[in-house]
């Protein structure tokens, strides 16, 4: 069994408001896949469907083979998740903290203190072991919840927006970690974001979800591929002119200064070849070739459109009773 | 395997309770605090009111209404001997001491309601529900902790009352504190009934306001039953608090100010069944209310 989470055709509505609007996909073990998307495209109530926090309205989600409504036990064992909120006690030691989430899966004993202990150098933390999260900063305090997130040995590790409001160096901590534990440990993770270059740079996969709707999905080259438009820019010896009347393929193209083409097309790597074919049928020397692809955020810009994303209520979750709280500085 | 898995859950939050307790001093401090303003203010300010040395019946003899030939020492003594029987056979302050000792608890057992709310709102309580462990044991260990708290500080203030009167027998103290454990037991899982159906302190703290003043002086603690107007008895027969007060009292001090049916074992019965329906309601709606809708 290659897929750990299935997600199939997953509606969740809070009273009238579909939060998350029949979204399908699935997750295969040791990939990162991220959910990209903007403020209120329902990431987060994605995540806490599928950790089985809230039950889905519509649809089928298996984590592990594992039903999130029959089974909620069996499937909040194989997974390890870091919340957009902080969650940690913060009367409490780092070291309690993890203590009493390892006994909440069941550890105890040595074996338990080994696990904290190991996971707390993991996440450069040792040394404030003892110490109150209260005295923690925002970076320090992500670090934990990671470390406790993996306590228990999860088979999936869901982050959500792992990164937003801390600072470039503990960001880029959080990044090596993510890295290592895919690296290392083979780990499956799942994580929402709505930075680009962390979805970028992290992601095997990555679906970009916007009101409720997965509207894109695949690796960050099929993604970009999508916008189809490649822009290659070549110096010749020879009429420029010319030579662009012979490049039917190509979309626009535009001599620019003297000697230099910009041709836009569906997909450079594929027309490259044929460039250089041509120019060499036609005797015209290439001097120079380079290419752009557009970026991850000209694509998701173009899926999302430009409008401001204002939503009173980004979580909704879960239920009134436990109202969203807006994260503290 | 269950059995041990949720064993293994349950003491991983009664750990968690007390070990907040014991780094949060505020807390401490003032749950203890306020019991002993009480037992100052009114202890020593009514005690000296309702005790017979300190009344002088030659100022009332011989007015009007009452004739010279009264022995004032027959007064002292009938005085003295109305309050006796009033208080049950202890001094005003014995008497207070050895109720406000449940008060103590009671008063804490709210407070564990503030911090099911406290946990919402900084997110603890989500780390508990996405762990495999049973929501209902969860609450459970909650409820268990925070009683072994308010328990420890009820017997902190016996403990003070020990140095103020010489009238409670020590040999009943661990079975007082069973009585107040079980009350414990039951008012925390009303505070956490109540307070899952509010999502901010201040809406919570007023809801226990009202109920904690009715229940406090239609307990006994300050005042026996038996003296109280027929409306006023018929409530504090339905106040779990009053057997609380009322066990407290009579393995404290052998007081037995109650109402004719009362007696230790009914006591212990009633709070029994009081602490069961109300940890079960607490537990059955901790587990719904984690599930929306």
């Amino acid at each position: 069994m290659n897929e750990i989470v299935v997600v199939e055709n997953l509606i969740k509505k809070f009273r009238d408001v579909v939060a998350v609007d029949g979204i399908s996909f699935t997750i295969r073990r040791g990939e990162i896949f991220a959910l990209l998307g903007p403020n209120g495209a329902g990431k987060t109530t994605t995540i806490h469907v599928i950790a089985t926090l809230l039950k889905p309205t519509f649809g089928r989600v298996l984590v592990g083979g594992y039903e999130v409504t029959r089974d909620p036990d069996k499937v909040r064992r194989k997974i390890g998740i870091v919340f957009q909120d902080p969650s940690l006690d913060n009367q409490l030691t780092a070291y309690d903290n993890m203590y009493i989430h390892g006994k909440l899966y069941g550890l105890k004993g040595r074996e338990l203190h080994d696990k904290i202990m190991e996971l707390l150098e993991f996440v450069d933390l040792k040394q404030y072991a003892h110490k109150q999260v209260k005295y923690f900063s925002g970076g320090m305090r992500r670090r934990l919840e990671v470390a406790r997130s993996l306590l228990h040995e999860p088979e999936l590790l869901i982050l959500d927006e792992p990164t937003i409001g801390l600072d470039p160096q503990s960001r880029a901590k959080i990044w090596d970690y993510i890295r290592v534990l895919k690296k290392e440990h083979d780990m499956t993770i799942l994580l929402t974001t709505h930075y680009m270059d962390e979805a970028e740079e992290l992601a095997n996969r990555i679906a970009i979800m916007d009101h409720g709707k997965i509207i894109a999905m695949g690796t960050v080259e099929e993604l970009k591929a999508m916008l189809g438009k490649d822009v290659i820019y070549l110096t010749l010896d020879g009429n420029a002119g010319e030579f662009c009347g012979k490049l039917g393929f190509a979309k626009n193209c535009n001599v620019i200064g003297e000697n230099r083409v910009e041709l836009l097309v569906d997909n450079a790597p594929k027309y490259l070849p044929e460039i250089f074919s041509i120019a060499l049928t036609n005797d015209i020397g290439i001097r120079e070739v380079s290419y752009r692809r557009p970026t991850l955020n000209e694509v998701f810009l173009h899926l999302t459109g430009r409008e401001l994303r204002d939503s009173l209520e980004e979580t909704p979750l879960p239920s009134r009773r436990f109202p969203h709280r807006l994260r503290r500085v | 395997m269950k059995m041990n898995r949720d064993l293994n859950a349950l003491t991983a939050l009664v750990y968690r309770q007390l070990k907040r307790w014991a780094v949060s001093r505020s807390r401490i401090i003032s749950i203890i605090i306020q019991p002993l303003l009480w037992i100052v203010f009114l202890g020593l300010g009514f005690g000296a009111v309702f005790s017979a040395q300190n009344i002088d019946p030659s100022s009332i003899i011989g007015d009007s209404s009452i004739p010279n030939y009264i022995d004032p020492s027959v007064v002292r003594n009938m005085l003295f001997k109305y309050f006796t029987t009033t208080f049950g056979g202890v001094d005003y302050i014995t008497f207070l001491v050895t109720g406000m000792a449940a008060m103590t608890a009671f008063i804490g057992s709210f407070i564990s309601g503030i911090s099911v709310i406290w946990d919402k709102q900084f997110g603890f309580l989500r780390e508990t529900l996405v762990a495999p462990a049973s929501r209902k044991i969860i609450i459970l260990g909650r409820i268990i902790g925070d009683s072994i708290i308010n328990t420890v500080q009820s017997l902190i203030i016996i403990l003070l009352a020990l140095l103020i009167t010489n009238q409670i027998n020590p040999w009943g103290i661990p079975i007082a504190l069973l009585y107040i454990f079980i009350m414990s037991l039951g008012f925390t899982g009303v505070g956490v009934a109540i307070s899952l159906k509010f999502s901010s302190m201040e809406g919570f703290q007023m809801v226990i306001n009202l109920l904690t003043m009715p229940l406090m002086f239609l307990s006994g603690v300050f005042y026996p039953i038996n003296t109280m107007p027929n409306w006023m008895k018929a409530i504090a027969t339905i106040n779990p608090l009053t057997y609380c007060v009322y066990g407290t009292r009579y393995w404290l001090a052998g007081v037995e100010t109650g109402l004719s049916f009362m007696n230790p074992i009914t006591s212990l019965a009633i709070l029994t069944i009081f602490m069961t329906v109300f940890t079960a309601i607490a537990m059955i709606s901790f587990d719904k209310a984690t599930i929306e809708e």
